[in-house]
């Protein structure tokens, strides 16, 4: 086991249990990376081929470091028709950056996910996990100069 | 800060909807001006539009909603010291439509506290049911009629009546909290509001079909219900309530890492095996053989939700409520556009009328239809909105019940450009085992995106309609075999749309920006520039004209004029610097 | 447990308990296709390829995994069934990128297989690769130094760089082996063909007879035979020693024999033949000049004639002066070439329409050009009269106007723009008609009246070559040949004549000109980068004043490094390819659906195994083979829905040790996993 690796024990070593492990890394790292990858195979007795491709089939699983701050727009049906895509588009360029990427600073990472479940406080996005609700321009920008000063 | 004497305690909503409307601010600001008054942090009672809300208990047993409250001492002081302003109440015609059953202790409790849920006659069923043998309960649920709330609508007691005629040494039993449809959040509710009465539930399931262990898998986007089902199941084992009938059982939640197909039960099994998670062709049936080769049963968290009441009350008073076909309650998410989007809580046999208009308060006059069953199912038009909502009804209108989102659809909205949404959606859900659903799914995609960009022919919508129902007969699971229903749907009721986009180039709504042109109408201008200022790719000219050659369509300019002197036109319409 | 009985397309059959629908459909002689089936591991269920109907829900069923139930009413080969299969094999080719057949091979008239006896000659074995090649090309001595070259105009390297010169493999092979070489003969049967004309297309003929066991009597009008490269195409492109080294071969193979002037209409008649002989081939090709349509044409030489008198005259004549040749094909360049080697310094091309669209072969324009010849475009003739001794030729300029039924841009005349110019002589090379006797049906296009796939003309008469095609190129002549042969063949044995259609299905990753240089599929990874190899010129001051061959054959180590630079574009998996087979089966059409194929690479770094993932079909069988059979899990399924793909842990290459095992490459339904060694 290697030495960063010690929090998986707290989890059964049984294959059944390899997305657990998984998510076990990526929270506490921010992502997943190959050599993680190699290990949490190892302590779940499962290839590391098969690993990789249990990792790249669920969406939540980052391969690269996310930057500090984490916006998912919530691209949900009642955000979609409530005009998700604007917002997505407004960060982007507010940000300088699109779905799945993220800022030279290391600040913000963007993303478009399926639902926040949300949907009455529609049009949505999550910053690290925190929900914000009813958006509209003018509060989408307000929100993220907030962060960006932080 | 004045605190009136008749406040005897203070409830805030605190799921998730709460939270993201500013909540939590709310009641920082609370604590800080009313530190002598119990101040209890209940989940959502369903009217989410006027988030964030704070109920007062007056010591005369009343009631005073306040809705919208901002987290500023001058709102803290006026509901401190109940003001008139920001009052709220339920409207009456709402309140008359509803039935309270499966939600009646949401957001009048709080989550975290399992006294309150037993001082509200929690868990009273699971005793009543260990009182009866587990035929005895699979019997009273068969004789309900209660039918999966997960989507598929197949009878929940005759489930639970296979499960329990296996034998095995170890029976597993799994809560499909994988809320995937984007568009609903019954399951979420629930779970963050009354996560007790959803595993009491299980518990009463495992009792009536003798399952060893419980899984819930539970999408990793609901942190604060997985928070709230990890802090019951604590109390559960610390009251020992997890021993039945001498052994006890393992409850363990799994987070699922975001694929919409897990809603699938195969597939949700393969996830929870830790593998990748395709579905796989049935027979053999999970009850046969499922989790590790386990007889294994899978119910939706709201068809949990509904056992400690049905048991509570009987089946003949649970079967009581709703249509020959489909009893009892249903939960609605109401989202899109309307005015009071939330969670309802319906008997079934309602029409979609009374949902949207009475109880949405949607603009009858600006209502084009309403989605149900999320990607999987399809859109009603208004002018059937008197249909009852059963399971049967809606599919006999190309929709689906589905798992209760509730999407309106106001007359702005492109229909074409609705389907091309949720065919991104699946396409990009679609596991991509089955040929019919990983190419089929892509394909129909395509050429929905061809459609919108006005790059469509007449034999595409023929493509539409003769590869939808291929995909629909020739797909292992429920993804591929609902993934067209949005498009089939919109194609009936809607081909006009279609035929606008593909004959003439246009939509009909100005919706989908390669059909539309920005301009900007001097005679409402008031060169304020904030069009010029805020444009990101400088395409309004300091004589405020707007270059489509360079416009991306965002919407900036339209959102930032203060005279409404931006609009979209149809293509060709505005100005093209050569 | 008993077994079960169901119903399979309306007859009550028995499965075995356990037995899917699939299994027990093959037992009772029902074959249903399946490409992600596979008896050796658990069911994958994936391809939809196989789905049949159950007739009382009407659902439709993957039969690989659907095991009957008693009563149970299937209908696995109904029209519903087929379109479903149909539409399931259609969608998977929509997202399959490849080539079944190499696009040089498929460019060649006469099919002959490109890549095979490239990759012989690349490996040294010349013998081979002329063995590969007289199964096609009976004349693989003068194809090598006249074909056009279809196959590298559309060869896959021209998207960076030169095509391979594939052409050359012939010239050299020929060369080095073509006497010693003879072909595996079947007794002669006794039947006896007529072939009237010793060109390409009799000369094709007369040999895939005699390699069916038929003999043949090859009528030639002519002297000597060889038709129009003996008397058409000059010395210096085609030596006739070479062409009599060539044609000594057809003696040699017993049965053919030929009998020079006698022509058909005048001392041959089409009835003597078909009374005196079992089958009758005409092959009389195209020898009538068509004419300039100008005011005085007779005063100019015939393109075809002008060559016709050299060549008897043994490539040597009178300078002819000033020469003008109006007319720009191949003909046109022949006459003009030959003009300058027979002491004109005064050569000039008129052409209607631009070089752009001019039919003659760039390289004989280019090596024309460097001989001297003058070109003027854009220029047609008016009016031929004859002045003092001299020939007065009356042109008028041109403009491109729009494009005409050919797609080529129609010239028009500039109104005004008439002027003269003196010549000594004036050539006509406009084209050539075919000339066919009385008796025989000609259609409206001039050529002989013969069904188009079959080139039958009626009773045991057939017909092929430019008499059938019009003047066309000596490979397309030799491929006529062929086909007629093996009509003959057909007929002779009592068989129905019909049409031998080749490569009817074919996937194809489109044409280079829409390719980028990675989306190039290698086999090898020593694929040379060098460019094109270069002819060898005999000095041009010897090309102008000599018939001496122009180039020499390129030498064989430098054949072998040419043919380094082939990718081997076609599928390795062309013989045992499911998806093909089915898609044959079912009529699917590659491009029925239209959409994005991924660019998901390709994996050649493997010795002995390439992984071509634009061909998967993501059905997992070999993902499970490694893990279930082999006990390996190498492979995994990456990604989802459209994105997913098959690859090694953090797509790594596969170990050597494969090459000692390759279950997946053989369990593997189309060509994604495969040896890189081709059958």
């Amino acid at each position: 086991m290697g030495q960063n690796y010690d929090y998986l024990k707290a989890i059964a070593p049984e294959s059944s249990n390899l997305i657990k492990g998984l998510q076990a890394v990526q929270t506490r790292e921010g992502y997943v990376s190959d050599a993680s990858i190699v290990a949490v195979a190892d302590y779940f007795h499962t290839p590391v081929v098969e690993t990789e491709g249990v990792l790249s089939f669920y969406a939540q699983f980052k391969s690269t470091r996310p930057g500090r701050y984490q916006i998912c727009v919530c691209d949900g049906t009642a955000c979609h028709i409530k005009g998700s895509p604007l917002i997505s588009e407004w960060i982007s360029t507010e940000l300088g950056i699109t779905a799945g990427e993220t800022d030279a600073d290391g600040l913000f990472s963007l993303e478009t996910v399926a639902c926040l479940g949300c949907c009455s406080l529609a049009p949505v996005f999550s910053i690290n996990g925190k929900v914000f609700g009813n958006l509209d321009r003018k509060t989408t920008i307000r929100i993220l100069k907030e962060y960006r000063n932080k | 800060m004045t605190i009136s004497d008749k406040i005897r305690k203070i409830k805030i909503g605190m799921a998730s909807c709460g939270i993201a409307a500013g909540a939590d601010g709310v009641l920082a600001v609370l604590k800080e001006h009313a530190d002598k008054i119990p101040i209890d942090q209940v989940g959502c009672f369903g009217h989410c539009y006027c988030e964030p809300v704070v109920e007062i208990e007056t010591v005369d047993g009343g009631s005073v909603l306040y809705s919208r409250v901002k987290p500023a001492p001058e709102s803290i002081a006026n509901i401190l010291a109940l003001g008139k302003a920001g009052r709220f109440q339920i409207n009456p015609v709402r309140q008359a439509k509803e039935l309270l059953k499966v939600t009646r202790l949401a957001g009048v409790i709080d989550p975290t506290s399992y006294e309150e849920y037993v001082e509200n006659g929690g868990y009273a069923a699971l005793a009543k049911a260990l009182a009866m043998t587990p035929a005895e309960v699979v019997d009273e649920v068969k004789k309900s009629g209660l039918r999966g709330r997960g989507g598929g609508g197949f009878p929940t007691g005759m489930k639970w009546g296979f499960m329990a005629a296996k034998t095995a040494e170890q029976k597993i039993l799994i809560c499909n909290a994988d809320e995937g449809d984007p568009g609903a959040f019954m399951d979420r509710s629930l779970m963050e509001s009354v996560p007790h009465q959803v595993l009491e539930g299980m518990l009463i399931a495992a009792y009536a079909t003798g399952s060893t262990r419980i899984f819930i898998y539970c999408r990793a986007e609901y942190p604060l219900a997985i928070k709230h089902l990890y802090i019951a199941i604590g109390q559960i084992k610390q009251h020992k309530l997890n021993l039945i009938a001498g052994r006890e059982i393992d409850i363990v939640v799994k987070e699922g890492a975001g694929a919409f197909v897990c809603g699938e039960e195969t597939a949700l099994i393969h996830s929870l095996e830790g593998k990748r998670g395709t579905p796989r062709f049935r027979p053999p049936f999970p009850t046969d053989s499922g989790w590790q080769g386990c007889p294994t049963m899978i119910n939706n968290v709201e068809t949990f939700g509904n056992i400690p009441y049905l048991i509570a009350e009987g089946a003949a008073s649970y079967a009581a409520v709703g249509t020959a076909t489909s009893k009892g309650t249903k939960l609605f998410a109401l989202a899109g556009d309307l005015a009071h989007p939330g969670l309802v809580e319906v008997p079934m046999g309602i029409t979609l009328r009374e949902i949207v208009f009475d109880i949405g308060g949607a603009d009858p006059a600006a209502t084009k239809a309403v989605q149900t069953g999320g990607p999987s199912g399809g859109c009603i038009p208004v002018e059937k909105f008197d249909t009852p909502v059963d399971y049967d009804s809606l599919k006999a209108l190309g929709a689906i019940m589905g798992s209760g989102g509730m999407i309106v659809i106001g007359k702005n909205r492109c229909m074409v450009e609705t389907a091309r949404y949720f065919l991104d959606f699946t396409h990009r859900e679609s596991c991509g085992k089955c040929t019919f659903c990983r190419v089929g799914t892509k394909r129909m995609f395509e050429t929905l995106e061809r459609i919108t960009a006005g790059a469509g022919v007449p034999e595409d919508l023929d493509f539409l309609a003769g590869m939808g129902p291929k995909v629909i007969k020739a797909s292992l699971c429920g993804l591929g075999q609902t993934a067209p229903n949005p498009v089939l749907a919109t194609l009936r009721y809607y081909r006009h749309e279609y035929e606008n986009h593909v004959n003439n180039r246009q939509c009909d709504v100005l919706a989908c920006d390669k059909l539309v042109d920005i301009k900007l109408d001097p005679a409402k201008c008031v060169k304020c520039r904030l069009c010029i200022k805020n444009c990101p790719v400088d395409a309004v000219s300091e004589d405020f004209i707007i270059d489509n050659n360079k416009c991306t369509r965002c919407n900036t300019c339209i959102e930032v004029c203060p005279k409404d002197a931006i609009c979209r036109v149809k293509k060709g319409e505005g100005f093209y610097r050569e | 447990m008993s077994e079960i009985k169901f119903i399979l397309d309306g007859r009550e059959v028995t499965a075995a308990p356990g037995q899917t629908i699939l299994q027990a459909a093959g037992v009772h002689g029902v074959r249903i296709p399946a490409l992600c089936y596979n008896e050796k591991i658990s069911r994958t269920t994936s391809c939809f390829v196989c789905v049949v109907k159950d007739v009382k829900t009407g659902r439709f069923l993957p039969s690989c995994s659907s095991c009957p139930s008693p009563g149970q009413e299937i209908d696995a080969s109904g029209p519903e069934v087929r379109d479903m299969r149909k539409t399931a094999l259609e969608l998977l080719l929509s997202e399959h990128a490849g080539d079944c057949e190499a696009p040089c091979t498929l460019a060649c008239p006469a099919h002959a297989p490109v890549e095979e006896y490239v990759r012989a000659g690349r490996n040294g074995d010349f013998l081979e690769c002329l063995k590969i090649l007289k199964e096609r090309i009976p004349l693989p001595m003068s194809i090598g130094r006249v074909c056009p070259r279809f196959c590298e105009k559309d060869c896959r390297r021209n998207v960076s760089g030169e095509a391979v010169a594939i052409n050359d493999f012939k010239r050299l092979a020929a060369d080095l082996h073509y006497d010693e070489y003879l072909e595996d003969l079947p007794e002669l049967s006794g039947r006896k063909v007529a072939i009237v004309g010793a060109g390409p297309a009799g000369l094709a003929t007369a040999y895939f007879l005699r390699r069916s066991g038929i003999a043949s009597v090859v009528y030639e009008q002519m002297p000597r035979p060889g038709g129009m490269l003996r008397y058409g195409i000059p010395e210096y492109r085609l030596p006739k020693a070479v062409l009599d080294r060539e044609l000594a071969h057809f003696s040699r193979l017993g049965g053919i024999t030929f009998g020079c002037g006698r022509k058909l209409g005048e001392n041959l008649s089409l009835d003597e033949l078909k009374n005196n002989f079992d089958a009758v081939a005409v092959t009389i090709g195209c020898w009538k000049p068509a004419a300039m349509r100008c005011e005085g044409e007779e005063l100019a030489v015939q393109g075809i004639d002008f060559l016709q008198q050299t060549a008897l005259a043994g490539w040597s004549g009178e300078n002819p002066g000033k020469v003008i040749v109006v007319g720009g094909g191949n003909t046109a360049m022949d006459c003009l070439r030959t003009s300058i080697r027979l002491g004109s310094r005064d050569v000039n091309c008129f052409y209607r329409r631009t070089e752009t669209e001019m039919p003659a072969e760039a390289i004989e324009i280019e090596e024309a050009k460097a001989e001297g010849v003058k070109f003027s475009f854009l220029t047609a003739p008016l009016k031929l009269r004859r002045e003092n001794g001299k020939l007065i030729l009356t042109c008028q300029r041109m403009e491109l106007g729009e494009p005409d039924a050919s797609g080529r841009r129609r010239p028009v005349p500039v109104p005004g723009s008439e002027y003269e110019v003196e010549a000594d002589m004036v050539i006509a090379a406009i084209g050539q008609n075919t000339a066919a006797p009385g008796g025989i049906r000609i259609n409206r296009w001039g050529g002989i009246d013969v069904s188009e796939e079959t080139y039958h003309l009626e009773g045991k008469v057939f017909a092929a070559g430019d008499c059938v095609t019009g003047a066309a190129t000596v490979v397309e002549g030799l491929a006529g040949g062929r086909k007629i042969a093996l009509g003959i063949v057909e007929f002779l044995s009592g068989g129905q004549i019909k049409a031998q259609p080749e490569f009817t299905f074919n996937v194809s990753r489109g044409h280079w000109r829409s390719l980028a240089k990675d989306d190039l599929v290698y086999l090898k990874e020593d694929v040379s980068d060098e460019p094109r190899v270069k002819l060898a010129y005999i000095p041009l001051q010897e090309r102008r004043t000599t018939f001496k061959e122009v180039c020499a054959t390129t030498p064989r180590a430098e054949m072998m490094a040419e043919g380094q630079r082939c990718i081997e574009c076609s599928c390795t998996a062309k013989g045992d390819c499911k998806l093909k087979e089915f898609s044959e089966d079912y009529l699917a059409v590659p491009d029925a659906i239209r959409g994005e194929k991924l660019r998901n690479g390709y994996d050649n770094r493997h010795p002995v195994i390439i992984q071509d993932r634009m061909k998967c079909i993501k059905c997992g069988i070999c993902v499970k083979i490694c893990q279930e059979v082999v006990n390996q899990n190498l492979l995994s399924l990456k990604k989802r829905g459209f994105s997913t793909k098959v690859e090694t842990a953090f797509g790594k290459v596969l170990p050597l040790s494969c090459k000692d095992c390759g279950a997946c490459v053989r369990e593997c339904p189309v060509g994604a996993l495969d040896w890189k060694i081709k059958e």
